[in-house]
């Protein structure tokens, strides 16, 4: 049986003890545990794509948990973008600012979530999950320890009933897959679950299946400096290419069926966040920026309430979001020698030659804000 | 009862024309002291479903225009609420204060914030608050859209 389970151990970028002793305790719990490969990388953002960590995590098959010093959502689609696709696996131990918000503004029930296209779901979803912890939740070693047997019990218990093959054709395919797509679990056939051949990694030692064989624990090396680029939540983007329109350094890119992504991160000026905020829908994430509604922090969206202050009279001194981006954009043209462009580089409006969709119940405002033609 | 219509995108606020409005977008209606104040539909659109309302002042008592008064918390957004001109404060909405709801169900009436006694009352009227909504209406949306990012 496949349930073996690959944990990810990304370290800190600091040196700072206490995250070493959280993170060298961490993988020698993990090593006791029956059933769990470890492997340790360094910082999960700095890798470079081509470099001997992503390769090593590009070759872990089956349910991964991921352990880094990143918002949940940041590590995923850090490593989306790298190929390492996965389903969100639902984590317990989380951010606690996300369990403080009303349950009332959950946001798969919000209707934006329900009436606009995410580009996640023109993709076909993979046939495995990635479940993101954040290192900085809590500063006990047993606290991921026993997250990471629970998620590994609820892997196994949705597996162990695969094996016998008997699903109905009817059945509801989230709960019993059907005989193909087992074979399919099995022997994945996706870009996910290749193993690693040639670069130096001839043997993959965490692709074991076997539940009783003892953790391996493999540390991967990697030179190279920080990284600074921006990391697109395919959860939230709906493809509207503002980002695109407004970076001016070339970063964003389109692929084959045109659906954005980050085309040269490395052309992305560090520092920089401007793209973020003026993505429409807050899909653009740079793990490492200060504002943790930029570095990816679970409760922004939905939950997150917009101050009408300054629309109620109050005295106008702040800048909107825009005007901060075109600023910081603006900064980053001059830094190379080119000329400031201000706000009149302003995104051309694709979205509003966009075809109407049919609106729902005028029950929120932001929804309906947005698909204006400001 | 009278009113004309803004529209907020798709949304129709009713702007009743039994009344007059202030910029920050109240409703100022003459009782037989002063006035009577209240959110406009504008406003209550913009805010959505009202949870908690708090007074940061004790009536009766003098204020100064765009004084601070306390403070609105809504499904969707939060705002301090600042006095609409300067007077005197005679009461606020006694009802309002364990149940806020009556400003999403009866803005024009029962959902009532507070009363001024004014000695120059300079207000808008109905045309001329849909006139003032339509200046209004673009930055407002791009104040919304662009906190969402921020």
């Amino acid at each position: 049986m496949a349930n073996r389970i690959s944990v990810v151990v990304s370290q800190g970028q600091s040196e700072n003890p206490a995250k070493r002793n959280l993170e060298e305790s961490l993988i020698t719990n993990l090593m006791m545990e029956p059933g769990i490969d470890v492997t340790v990388v360094p910082h999960l953002y700095d890798l470079k794509p081509d470099g001997t960590g992503m390769l090593a995590l590009k070759g872990l098959s089956g349910n991964i948990v991921v352990l880094s010093w990143l918002f949940e959502r940041a590590a995923h689609w850090t490593l989306d973008r790298n190929g390492i696709h996965g389903q969100v696996g639902q984590v317990e131990l989380k951010n606690e600012a996300e369990d403080q918000s009303d349950p009332e503004e959950d946001p798969e029930a919000d209707s934006k979530t329900e009436t606009k296209e995410r580009l996640v779901d023109s993709r076909v979803k993979p046939n495995r999950h990635i479940y993101c912890l954040d290192l900085r939740v809590s500063n006990k070693a047993d606290d991921f320890i026993s997250e990471v047997r629970r998620i590994q019990k609820e892997r196994s218990v949705k597996i162990v009933p695969l094996g016998i093959g008997s699903a109905a054709p009817n059945q509801d395919t989230a709960s019993s897959p059907t005989d193909e797509q087992l074979q399919r679990y099995e022997n994945p056939t996706n870009d996910t679950a290749l193993p690693l051949n040639g670069n130096g990694l001839q043997d993959n030692p965490i692709s074991a299946t076997n539940q009783d064989q003892p953790a391996m624990v493999y540390r991967v090396e990697e030179q190279g400096g920080r990284r600074w680029y921006p990391v697109i939540d395919y959860s939230r983007c709906t493809n509207c290419m503002e980002c695109i329109d407004f970076c001016l350094f070339g970063v964003y890119g389109v692929d084959k069926v045109d659906s954005i992504l980050v085309e040269q991160p490395d052309n992305c000026r560090k520092g920089c966040p401007a793209c973020s905020r003026v993505c429409p829908e807050n899909a653009i994430i740079f793990p490492q920026h200060k504002t943790p509604a930029i570095a990816g922090s679970p409760e922004v969206g939905a939950s997150l309430k917009i101050d009408l202050s300054k629309l109620f009279g109050a005295p106008d001194d702040g800048k909107s979001a825009e005007e901060i981006a075109a600023l910081e954009r603006d900064e980053q043209l001059m830094a190379v020698g080119r000329e400031a462009v201000g706000m009149k580089a302003e995104p051309t409006k694709r979205r509003s030659n966009a075809k109407p969709q049919e609106r729902d119940e005028l029950d929120s405002l932001v929804d309906e804000l947005d698909d204006l033609d400001l | 009862m009278n009113a004309d219509v803004f529209m907020m995108g798709e949304f129709e606020a009713v702007i009743p024309s039994d009344r007059l409005y202030a910029k920050n977008h109240m409703w100022a209606q003459q009782t037989d002291k002063g006035f009577r104040f209240g959110f406009s539909a504008y406003a209550v659109r913009l805010l959505q479903d009202v949870y908690f309302l708090d007074w940061e002042i004790d009536a009766p008592c003098e204020i100064s225009p765009k004084q601070e008064m306390g403070s609105i918390e809504s499904k969707k957004a939060e705002s301090v609420i600042y006095s609409p001109c300067q007077g005197h404060l005679e009461q606020f909405n006694p009802s309002l204060l364990n149940d806020p709801s009556a400003i999403n169900v009866d803005k024009y009436g029962e959902g009532w914030l507070f009363e001024l006694v004014i000695s120059n009352p300079d207000f808008l009227d109905a045309a001329q608050y849909i006139e003032h909504l339509g200046n209004v209406w673009q930055d407002a949306q791009r104040t919304i859209k662009g906190q969402m990012n921020q």
